[in-house]
């Protein structure tokens, strides 16, 4: 038994290292292949862009810890884009903002109540949430990007710095750290690996199952409404179109950091190691002047291999674990 | 009678860890052969091997004379070695006879499939040979728990069947089912099928079976004893390489009400009742399968609807619908499918077991790490469980610790007032299951109220003061627990 043990925590810590490793032979093979990969100024982009994809990762990680989904972030952001650039001239920049942001979680809130209390599949409720907030959001702008006025306060949570570093990258340390601490050291955040794992056994435990599930989301939405608030002061504008495929980007970022779908897995780390390799190759795919669609072929074979990788680990452990019933 | 299937010196290593040593087994055409072992003995692993699942690494196999080799279960499966699991192999969305065509697929050659299926004739001889009188037609989820399993023998000898492996039949089974697949045993052996019995259920084996093998540490303890030769006590006593007391119980030290449940119904339309649970006694709930007896448990615990029923707590008037109320109020519950309703699998046994008193080591919803494992120290020791840590994932463990992980989650309630406890040793073996036995009296004797529901009437006689009998969804009997065990059975038989 003990050698099992052994084993078993060598194996924990070797796919933690693998973590961690797979970024960094990614960094490696751009610093050795991709010319001007490796400056300050792009290593700064890198990030400034892989923020807004990690911040509403974190969002989709909470709620496939809890065993759900969430497809409707691309019009979240879209639709908070709207509402903060017809806000901004007559009520001033911060609330519109404010207000933007709210409609994000609002939808999380409603995603939260139906999937939790109604108990309606995730999956439909946030492809029709996707569909719902991307009409409005065409609606209210008249199907057209509306620019907003050029101001440097509207600009700032894009484009500013704090102490010489770019507000993105510091909002997405913030965000980083603040899921890793929910995931951790929280009632709600042990409640959501409780609930992801076993809803039936969280709640014969007596635990809030219902009420766990609805947080993840509202949650997801604030993590989303940050990402989407970052998103509109950068592009300067609001557009019904403004990120289509952000679900899709970070439940990419979570499979690639090695979150399954199924729920009661997953940390900070992984998602923000996944948001790394998906930046780092976004911006390779554009300094080789790849097409976008090579660019596409590439996450593909990335997604697969992240997939793949881990299921080739335990394949190969099949055997040794078969008499340990279901060994992860 | 001759040897068909013959096991020798069977072992295989996991990593570094022997899982069988020297396992040996002799089956008899004709015979009923008991396979048994605690928990970890190595029964598991050397079934696996004998229906070709795993490949030994030492060892050699002969099946009817020949020396074997299975590469596959479907090779095994092909030579006449048939195994029934314990958990439901069924396709429960089709028919049937579907079901019973379902091992002919395997061996199909593409376009030929429909030749290797049973036609409507074959199928009904099959389901006659088992006793199953159910139409080919009904689905697989309109059975009951019995059905199947007979459905799942007879989708075995339906073909050609030399050797049936049945891992631990009778488990999800009531009295009278499992009475039925007994017969149905018999009838097989008659035919000159050679029958292996897994089985935790002394009482079963010593009326069924023909002959025991006890399996001990990866080794074979006791090899093809015959029934009359071998006592119960011995058997326990091989297994566990110890002998065992049975526990007297513990005195009654009946206190005051602690849970007041009224107006219970088990079912939409059913007769309403009322009961009592009081401090310090241990109630008993026996019914067959589907008779209500585990929805009764459930309803007490809060963790299911009793259409209308309302439970209160003692010297308050706290109305108690749900199961975050009901632990609130201090209802532990242990339900009866630990893997689907009970434990969290994927994650750490600490974890699990601290699930319910999140609150206890947290402050304004920020966790304590480092005050976890505290309250679970002393009970690790007291309730044996092994291995004695609880870092490993709960899916690591043995039935017996699983379950043991679940009473170590409600025992840390901080107002414990009653348990209510389903199934608590299904599946789970003697050593732990005395454990757990030895736990539950400790709790009634501290003063809590304990509800024991159990398909087992040795264990509720053994532990129970009280005994509520129910059959169709009402309470039919209630006696103290020196009741006749014939009484109680057809009080459980016949209101049905």
């Amino acid at each position: 038994m003990t050698t099992f043990i052994k084993q078993r925590s060598a194996i924990a810590l070797g796919s933690r290292i693998g973590v961690i490793a797979i970024p960094l032979v990614v960094f490696i093979v751009c610093v050795l292949f991709v010319p001007r990969f490796l400056s300050v100024d792009n290593l700064q982009n890198v990030l400034r862009v892989g923020s807004i994809l990690l911040i509403a990762a974190c969002g989709q990680a909470a709620i496939l810890i809890v065993g759900g989904i969430d497809f409707s972030m691309g019009s979240a952001v879209a639709l908070l884009s709207v509402v903060t650039v017809i806000l901004a001239p007559e009520h001033g920049v911060a609330l519109a903002f404010a207000c933007g942001m709210c409609v994000a979680v609002l939808a999380g809130l409603c995603n939260g109540l139906l999937i939790a209390y109604l108990k309606l599949p995730a999956f439909l409720v946030t492809l029709g949430m996707l569909m719902v907030l991307h009409g409005l959001a065409s609606l209210l702008s008249g199907g057209m990007p509306l620019d907003a006025a050029p101001s440097p306060s509207f600009l700032w949570l894009g484009s500013g710095h704090v102490a010489g570093i770019p507000v993105p990258i510091v909002l997405a340390v913030l965000a980083v750290l603040s899921l890793h601490f929910l995931l951790r050291y929280t009632v709600a955040g042990r409640g959501w690996f409780l609930v992801g794992t076993n809803f039936n056994a969280a709640v014969n435990a007596g635990l809030p199952a219902r009420r766990s599930v609805l947080l993840a989301y509202v949650v997801a939405g604030l993590f989303c409404a940050l990402a989407g608030a970052i998103l509109t002061s950068r592009v300067g504008s609001g557009q019904p179109n403004l990120y289509p495929d952000l679900a899709f980007a970070t439940i990419a970022v979570c499979a690639i950091g090695g979150i399954p779908l199924n729920g009661g897995r997953g940390s900070a780390v992984q998602v923000v190691c996944g948001a790394l390799i998906i930046a780092m190759l976004n911006n390779a795919v554009v300094l080789l002047n790849l097409t976008s669609a090579w660019q596409q072929l590439l996450m593909a074979a990335v997604i697969a291999a992240a997939v793949l990788l881990p299921q080739l680990h335990t394949v190969r452990r099949r055997y040794t674990h078969l008499f340990k019933g279901n060994a992860q | 009678m001759k040897t068909i299937f013959q096991a020798s010196g069977i072992s295989k290593h996991y990593g570094t860890t022997c899982a069988l040593r020297d396992a040996n087994l002799a089956l008899k055409a004709g015979q009923i052969h008991a396979l048994m072992g605690e928990n970890g003995a190595g029964k598991s692993t050397f079934v696996k091997i004998l229906v070709g699942a795993v490949r030994p690494d030492g060892g050699e196999i002969v099946l009817a004379g020949q020396p074997v080799r299975f590469g596959s279960v479907r090779d095994a499966l092909n030579q006449g070695v048939v195994p029934v699991y314990q958990h439901s192999t069924l396709f429960n969305q089709l028919t049937v006879l579907e079901n019973l065509s379902a091992f002919g697929l395997g061996t199909a050659r593409r376009s030929w499939a429909k030749r290797n299926c049973l036609d409507r004739q074959q199928a009904n001889e099959v389901l006659r040979l088992v006793g199953l009188d159910v139409s080919l037609d009904s689905l697989v989820n309109e059975l009951s728990l019995g059905e199947r399993q007979l459905l799942e023998i007879a989708r075995g000898v339906g073909r050609h069947c030399s050797v049936l492996i049945l891992d631990e039949p009778t488990a999800a089974l009531g009295a009278r089912e499992a009475d039925r697949l007994h017969e149905t045993l018999q009838v097989l052996c008659a035919k000159g099928t050679a029958i292996l019995y897994i089985s935790h259920k002394i009482d079963d084996i010593k009326r069924m079976a023909d002959a025991v093998t006890i399996l001990r540490d990866g080794r074979t303890v006791v090899n093809a004893a015959a029934r009359d030769d071998i006592s119960a006590a011995q058997i326990v006593q091989h297994m566990l390489g110890q002998t065992f007391e049975p526990q007297a119980l513990c005195v009654s030290n009946r206190g005051d009400v602690v849970v007041e449940a009224k107006d219970i119904r088990l079912a939409a339309g059913a007769q309403p009742f009322s009961l009592c649970v009081h401090q310090g006694e241990v109630l008993g709930i026996v019914g067959v399968a589907g008779s209500g007896a585990l929805r009764l448990g459930e309803v007490l615990a809060g963790a299911a609807s009793g259409h209308g029923a309302t439970l209160s707590l003692s010297g308050t008037t706290q109305i108690i619908n749900d199961r975050q109320s009901a632990m609130r109020a201090g209802i532990g519950y242990v339900p009866s499918d630990r893997h689907a309703d009970g434990l969290f699998l994927g994650l750490s046994a600490l974890k699990n077991a601290s699930a319910s008193v999140l609150q206890r080591f947290s402050s304004w919803g920020v966790l304590r790490l480092r005050e976890e494992a505290g309250p679970f120290d002393a009970l690790i020791a007291q309730f044996n469980l092994n291995p004695a840590r609880l870092d490993l994932n709960a899916s690591d463990y043995s039935g017996g610790n699983q379950q043991k992980l679940l009473f170590l989650r409600n025992l840390v309630l901080p107002n414990l007032q009653m348990l209510v406890v389903l199934e608590p040793t299904r599946g789970v073996d003697i050593g732990a299951r005395e454990s757990i036995h030895q736990a539950l009296r400790e709790l009634a004797c501290s003063g809590i109220a304990i509800v024991v529901v159990s398909s087992d009437l040795l264990e509720v006689n053994t532990l129970c003061h009280e005994l509520l009998v129910v059959a169709s969804n009402r309470v039919v009997g209630r006696m103290t627990a020196d009741a006749q065990t014939d009484a109680v059975l057809s009080m459980m038989a016949g209101a049905c």
